[in-house]
């Protein structure tokens, strides 16, 4: 009897959600890696996302109504997340998605395009979410993977041009996304991509690819698909066996535990970004950010280039919803993008430069250099503009 | 009043319908089944697709591992090599799906043939090992074999259709995956009732008396393999053509893990095992899902500390169930079945 309680209870609660009528109104749902190797991307990005909603309820809402925001957790897992996307689309139909991934969103890429038609963007820099001519409805936040390696080697070839250079990147498709442009690109520059080392992602022996870069004479590394492991263990060794290269990274090796864990060696990492730091309190944004976390989170000191990205997008996704609201129809899908594309010199209160939509990404980006006295990143060049 | 089932000779012993009341709560079933998606939702229309594409590959497996005795870390790659045959016979070469589907297991069957060569010489933990190569090999293949495989962009797939009818949604594909799942089980039931299935279970038990006995250990062992990966071949291909799209990361290492615990949980050497298994792994997740954000909206703030633990709860599962029930859910299943048969003198 107990037990078919239990599964009786079990049955409700598994079908009660889907009775549940939700009254329309401007929503956005999200699936973030909130378990799962990315999770610290995740819970940052969840907390961001929660914050801004907010944050424009507490201002209004979108004309005058309030922003419903639902999330679950992916798992960094694809056939998790998309179950966990419809999920959330059958729950509360909303008019806006965010997804937790590369692999996730190229997998919804077409379902959203042909049949759920909501404006989406995810934790990834993926070229495909930057196409409007395929991916209407998909946009990104950032340049792209490929226009970040775009960034680095264009400053290795004006400081150093004809350099010897190296492609150090994850075995994933994350990893592997912008390698086919960036040989391309190296062409293109004149410099020489001398070694392409391929590791897993995680702590895995490296000494391979390390003595590989060191015989083909490396000068400069640019990692890719990686979080920090085996970022700082490359480098270390690289030192240790004598292998004088200067070493870069893509936005989500841009982070300061990455220097925490090289000490040091901080000095010797550049990394680039298309945001403000938490530290940067001389721009409004981060300011706003830094006394709302405050007042709402005491214990954290620290906001992380995650939850500036996530944060960022949710601000965009805001300034759609009040947009697509004067449009004729309203808040529909098709509308969202009309108003996302119709957003020019929008300022952002400097955590990132004044935004302009193009190609459904925002192509403008910072390259920063560690700093191992303050173990932050110091910008070393000023916005660059992709377009 | 007649209590019990008893069998008078082995013809009925076999029978895949052995009672009237079988046939009456199975035609029951079928009933739902056919019901079913004019009363779910999008969302649990999409989870019932994914436990049918699982319940093909774990058939697969199971008649492989299960049944035959061969433990195999391949699986994942085999349904892989069925979800790119299609993938590539459809948008390169212009096949439709329907033939796609048995092309996709015949060529997903020989890359099982000839992954299960060493089978004839290693077992145990060494043909673990043999079949683990297969994963790496395909998944390579899957990356680096651009011209065909698209690499990392992945293949955009478009949905089957008949005439002018498109399956592009979850509840119109879903009487794909039922025909398919039917198919699979049917054929499954049938074979290890067969002689070939009893060789299978033969050789499982002791492959050296089986020999012995007359059983041709080459072509049976390599049989079994390119069966479980025909069945690999099937459910990769359907998946894939449900999702609309084929990427190298569908199909990683975790999946073989994934597809052995179904077996495993579900019970090795059992059809019913398999089934019971590959709902197991695909539903529970998502009830624990459910669960959570329930849950989560009842303690705000709470979400934290709330979502790590239904992985602690699933995984909590799945050990109670091989401790508790070693021999899977279609043990369980069986006592329960049994219960009832002797009801109302059961012991």
């Amino acid at each position: 009897m107990k037990k078919t309680g239990l599964f009786v209870l079990g049955f409700i609660l598994f079908l009660g959600p889907f009775s549940i009528a939700m009254a329309q109104q401007p929503t956005i749902c999200a699936i973030h890696p909130f378990t799962g190797r990315f999770a610290f991307a995740g819970i940052e990005g969840s907390v961001a996302m929660q914050d801004v909603v907010d944050m424009a309820n507490e201002a209004g809402g979108i004309n005058g109504k309030k922003i419903q925001y639902y999330w679950a957790d992916g798992e960094y897992k694809d056939d998790v997340a998309i179950a966990a996307f419809k999920r959330l689309y059958a729950q509360h139909t909303p008019q806006i998605m965010f997804g937790q991934s590369t692999g996730m969103t190229k997998a919804l890429g077409p379902e959203i395009k042909d049949r759920y038609k909501v404006l989406y963007s995810a934790y990834t820099m993926t070229s495909e979410a930057a196409n409007p001519k395929e991916n209407p409805y998909l946009f990104i936040a950032a340049p792209t993977y490929t226009e970040q390696v775009g960034v680095l080697l264009k400053y290795i070839a004006k400081e150093k041009p004809g350099a010897n250079v190296a492609f150090f990147y994850s075995d994933t498709e994350f990893g592997r996304e912008p390698i086919l442009a960036g040989r391309e690109m190296c062409k293109k520059l004149g410099l020489n991509l001398v070694a392409e080392e391929v590791s897993q992602v995680g702590g895995v022996d490296i000494s391979t690819q390390v003595l590989d870069m060191k015989a083909k004479k490396v000068g400069y590394c640019i990692f890719h698909g990686y979080v920090s492991n085996p970022i700082a263990a490359v480098i270390k060794q690289s030192k240790d066996y004598g292998l004088n290269a200067k070493f870069m990274g893509t936005f989500w090796s841009t982070e300061l535990q990455l220097l925490k864990e090289l000490g040091p060696l901080a000095d010797e990492y550049v990394g680039v970004s298309a945001y403000s730091f938490y530290y940067m309190e001389e721009n409004p944004m981060i300011k706003k950010i830094r006394d709302w976390t405050k007042k709402k989170y005491p214990k954290v000191e620290y906001r992380s280039q995650s939850y500036m990205e996530v944060f960022i997008t949710t601000h965009l996704f805001v300034e759609s919803f009040k947009r697509a609201d004067k449009m004729k129809g309203g808040i529909t899908g098709d509308n969202l993008v009309k108003a996302l594309q119709s957003i020019k010199n929008f300022d952002v209160g400097g955590l990132m430069p004044p935004v302009t939509i193009k190609n459904n990404s925002i192509p403008v980006g910072r390259v920063y250099r560690g700093n191992s006295k303050t173990m932050r990143f110091d910008p070393i060049s000023d916005w660059i503009r992709l377009d | 009043m007649r209590c019990g089932d008893f069998k008078e000779n082995y013809i009925k012993d076999e029978e895949i319908f052995p009672s009237r009341f079988v046939k009456f709560w199975l035609a029951l079933f079928f009933i739902f089944l056919i019901i079913f998606p004019f009363i779910a939702n999008a969302y649990m229309l999409y989870i019932t697709n994914m436990i049918g594409f699982a319940v093909i590959g774990a058939i697969g497996l199971n008649l492989l591992t299960g049944f035959t005795g061969q433990i195999s870390l391949g699986h994942a790659a085999f349904i892989g090599v069925g979800a790119y045959t299609s993938a590539i016979l459809i948008t390169r070469y212009g096949v439709s799906f329907w033939l796609s589907i048995p092309l996709a297991g015949l060529v997903s069957a020989l890359a099982g043939l000839v992954i299960g060569i060493p089978s004839l010489r290693v077992k145990g933990l060494y043909l673990c090992i043999a079949t683990l190569a297969a994963q790496f090999i395909f998944g390579f293949i899957f990356v680096h074999w651009e011209s065909m495989t698209k690499g990392i962009t992945g293949i955009h797939i478009p949905p089957p259709m008949i005439g002018s009818f498109k399956f592009d949604t979850e509840k119109n594909f879903y009487w794909i995956t039922l025909v398919f799942v039917v198919l699979g089980v049917g054929y499954a039931r049938n074979l290890v009732r067969s002689k070939m299935g009893r060789a299978f279970v033969a050789i499982r038990d002791r492959d050296l008396a089986a020999e012995i006995m007359g059983i041709n250990l080459f072509r049976y062992k390599l049989t079994a393999f390119a069966i479980s990966s025909f069945y690999a071949g099937v459910s990769g291909a359907l998946w894939v053509s449900f999702l609309k799209v084929v990427i190298p990361e569908h199909f990683p290492f975790m999946l073989c893990i994934q597809y052995l615990a179904m077996v495993i949980v579900g019970g090795l050497g059992s059809v019913i095992g398999s089934i019971f298994g590959a709902i197991f792994m695909t539903l529970v997740p998502e009830l624990l899902n459910v669960l959570s954000d329930v849950v989560r909206s009842y303690t705000p703030g709470m979400g934290k500390l709330i979502i790590p633990f239904k992985q602690v709860v699933f995984g909590f599962l799945i050990v109670s169930f091989l401790i508790f029930e070693p021999r899977g859910l279609a043990e369980l299943w069986n006592r329960i079945k049994k219960f009832f048969t002797l009801w109302p003198f059961s012991y």
